[in-house]
């Protein structure tokens, strides 16, 4: 436990476990074309009028889909990014932080840097949170409903 | 490190195929193609049979009883009957990822068994590959699917569709770092990424009682972090309380309101994959992996039993928790889950700290 296996050795069995995850990959295509494929062999073609129509629940369809949207979700999208990343940063430490303990290191050297750094995003958070950044809709309408409500 | 034989290698050596990378590989796709197929029987029962039987059976009614024993015959016929729907494509699809988002749901959901060890069955040992960064890689690829269900909701250029979409990437956005931290969390007590390593620090004794050694799973370990992360997940597969993308009774269908045919049954395969998916990560990190009582080389069944329990708190919570709205999902992700989720992380530090 904790040993690091050299680079380009993969244990006392086996092969690199790449091949394998590409084979896999290979599979996870092969077996949907293949279905495709089945199907195509299978299924009916009858073109009718309208059938191909954009299904608007039996109307008519009205406009189109590629609009310019208001993305409220913008800022939230960009609050991901950040903790995505972070999470990559969490990953190692919390991978030798056993291993640091075990070595003697003390508590505090090995826990307080994530603790700033954990505070640091939880502060940018909770500025976010503040600002009504992770708030689905800010509309003037609904907000005008949820104060209607109270 | 890693003692079990891979399957792959097990395969190579049983065959006699050459020690060479071209017979590794051939090894290798047979390997994958069966673990592949074992995880589409799963789908093909939970699908159209399981999954209408365990809503019945909350809602008090019979479901599928007419084809063979228990109405198991209806997978046959579900499937021919699927496969042979006529394939109706909207005339505004955007073709390429149209046609490519199906492929994209299902082929990611499977990419991420290739590292989960499912335990012995009889002399093989039922894992396809044990990178070290194995924990790593199957968060990263369950996570393509959101991929997909973009694909899906944008190419359908159908406004249900877009809603749909639009509404996945909210929701699985929110929840995947609670589920990342959460199993970050894991990785605090186990020292390592990968997948044989992390099953076997749980089988360690936590503490004995009345003469039952009870193995430090954990779920055990770390109620809190496992509550997480079953909540996480159930956001991730979008089933209740989280199943806004789809939400029938608002937006048609979601994302797959346009599919019809086959390309209906991948996105429906694909989702079933995902639900079993994450089944299988949480009985790697949070129950054992393959661990139960009787001999090792009926882990493989051990291993069912609990993706199939994670498939059956799925579908109790679909039919008996309402739908959260999508200001609630976003608030409850963001405020509470994300919170919790830090907590539990460093918490989780502070326990490992006190005991190390």
């Amino acid at each position: 436990m904790g040993a690091l296996q050299s680079p380009g050795c993969y244990g006392e069995y086996g092969m690199n476990p790449w091949i394998a995850i590409g084979a896999l990959a290979l599979v996870g295509v092969l077996i949907p074309v293949g279905m495709m494929s089945v199907s195509a062999l299978l299924r009916p073609s009858v073109p009718e009028d309208s059938k191909r129509a954009t299904y608007e629940s039996g109307e008519v369809p009205t406009g189109g889909t590629r609009i310019r949207f208001n993305i409220q979700y913008y800022m939230v999208a960009l609050l991901f990014t950040i903790f995505d990343i972070e999470t990559v940063l969490i990953f190692p430490w919390t991978v030798i932080y056993g291993s640091a303990l075990e070595g003697g290191v003390a508590l505090g050297p090995v826990l307080v840097p994530m603790l700033v750094f954990i505070t640091v995003l939880v502060a940018g958070l909770a500025w976010a949170w503040h600002n009504g950044a992770v708030k689905w809709a800010k509309s003037a309408r609904s907000e005008s409903q949820v104060q209607a409500k109270r | 490190m890693a003692t079990e034989q891979m399957l792959p290698e097990t395969l190579r050596t049983m065959i006699g195929l050459p020690d060479s990378v071209l017979g590794q590989a051939i090894a290798a796709f047979i390997a994958a193609f069966l673990v592949g197929n074992v995880m589409l029987a799963y789908t093909g029962v939970a699908g159209p049979w399981a999954k209408r039987k365990i809503t019945a059976a909350f809602t008090d009614r019979i479901a599928v009883d007419r084809i063979g024993p228990f109405g198991l015959l209806i997978i046959v016929a579900d499937a021919v009957r699927l496969l042979a729907k006529e394939l109706i494509i909207p005339e505004n699809a955007d073709r390429p990822a149209y046609d490519l988002a199906p492929v994209v749901v299902a082929g990611s959901a499977m990419l991420g068994f290739a590292v989960i060890p499912m335990g012995g069955l009889g002399p093989l040992n039922i894992q396809l590959a044990d990178p070290e960064s194995g924990l790593v890689y199957v968060f990263a690829v369950a996570s393509i699917a959101t991929l997909g269900l973009t694909m899906a909701g944008y190419a359908s250029s159908n406004k249900y569709s877009m809603l749909g979409a639009l509404r996945a990437i909210a929701q699985n956005v929110a929840y995947e770092i609670p589920l990342v931290l959460t199993g970050a969390s894991v990785v605090l007590f186990t020292q390592s990424l990968q997948m044989s390593e992390i099953v076997a620090v749980q089988q360690q004794t936590l503490v004995t009682v009345a003469g039952f050694s009870i193995p430090s799973w954990f779920a055990f370990v770390n109620p809190f972090a496992f509550a997480l992360f079953m909540i996480a997940n159930l956001a991730e597969v979008g089933r209740n309380p989280f199943d806004i993308p789809e939400a029938p009774t608002e937006i048609v269908a979601g994302y797959q309101t346009e599919y019809s045919s086959v390309y209906f049954v991948l996105i429906y395969l694909g989702e079933f994959l995902h639900i079993f998916l994450g089944g299988a990560i949480i009985a790697t990190l949070f129950l054992g992996g393959a661990a139960g009582p009787g001999p090792e080389s009926i882990g493989f069944l051990w291993f069912t039993a609990k993706i199939w329990g994670v498939f059956l708190f799925t579908q109790w919570a679909r039919s008996a928790v309402p739908r959260v709205r999508i200001d609630q999902l976003i608030e409850i992700g963001w405020k509470g889950m994300l919170v919790l989720s830090f907590a539990n992380l460093l918490l989780t530090a502070l326990l490992v700290g006190v005991i190390a």
